[in-house]
């Protein structure tokens, strides 16, 4: 008998009785790959959170969004190396975040470096191509750019701020359905 | 490197394709947007996506993951099809 649901893995007497901390896996069970459907079901979930703080919190949502990716910035980068060039720790926090977010530095063709001084503000270009956040948003066809997106943008400034102990402003520039152009304002 | 090609025969010249662009990669010129700052594209496939008539390709695009695909919906459309 196969053993899909609960009573029928008790009723199989699969199940112990008495389970101790030893018994804890020590590895993914079922394989990741078989973890599709809990996939969608987190993507689910966090969409809908994500839309029903929109309805109760309206604009205040991406303060309270931004705030936390922010705080999750600092609290993650600072157990990492500081670093002082930004375009180094750059490529360090794409290095940590891959296989979530693939982070890549851009800069237009018609700009020689990467980092861009231009009305008295200096930014680099930052794209976004994998993206855990724009597939969550896409799965519940919700727009991007909103409060779902700033906790991402918060978690990269923070990372950012820890990492260079620079002041750092993100900006959305472009959104699309295979990668987003951000804009890393630095103060 | 991004390759950009415009069907011709398929676009129907309804410049949405010039203006979604943030890159100014389009521009239009008779009717037809043609793609002129290839170097400036990122990649977002934003154009690809707007394009009512499906008229654009683009090769040399890193695809990005898509875990958003409805894998009941998809297996729905495989009974149908």
């Amino acid at each position: 008998m196969a053993e899909g649901t609960v009573p029928q893995a008790k009723e199989a007497g699969s199940a112990p009785t008495v389970y101790r901390s030893e018994d804890v896996p020590l590895q993914c069970i079922p394989p990741p790959d078989e973890l599709e459907d809990t996939l969608h079901g987190l993507m689910k979930l966090n969409g809908l959170i994500i839309r029903s703080l929109e309805e109760i919190a309206g604009r205040g949502a991406n303060a309270v969004t931004y705030r936390a990716g922010r705080k999750y910035g600092h609290e993650v980068a600072k157990y990492f190396r500081k670093i002082e060039d930004v375009e180094e720790a750059l490529k360090e926090l794409s290095y940590i975040l891959h296989g979530q977010y693939t982070i890549e530095i851009w800069k237009p063709a018609d700009k020689d470096r990467y980092i861009i001084e231009e009305n008295g503000s200096t930014f680099i270009y930052l794209v976004f191509h994998d993206c855990i956040v724009r597939q969550t948003l896409r799965r519940n066809g919700q727009p991007q750019g909103g409060p779902l997106c700033l906790t991402l943008f918060g978690y990269v400034v923070g990372a950012i701020e820890e990492i260079t102990g620079r002041k750092a402003k993100l900006e959305i520039v472009h959104t699309g359905p295979n990668a987003c152009l951000k804009k890393l304002i630095l103060q | 490197m991004i390759e950009i090609r415009v069907d011709e025969n398929a676009c129907n010249g309804c410049g949405l394709c010039v203006k979604d662009c943030p890159m100014q990669v389009y521009e239009m010129r008779d009717t037809v947007p043609v793609p002129v700052r290839v170097a400036s594209c990122m990649g977002c496939l934003s154009c690809h996506e707007i394009c009512p008539a499906q008229a654009l390709e683009h090769r040399g695009v890193h695809p990005s993951r898509r875990h958003y695909i409805d894998i009941r919906v998809c297996e729905m459309l495989n009974r149908v099809i």
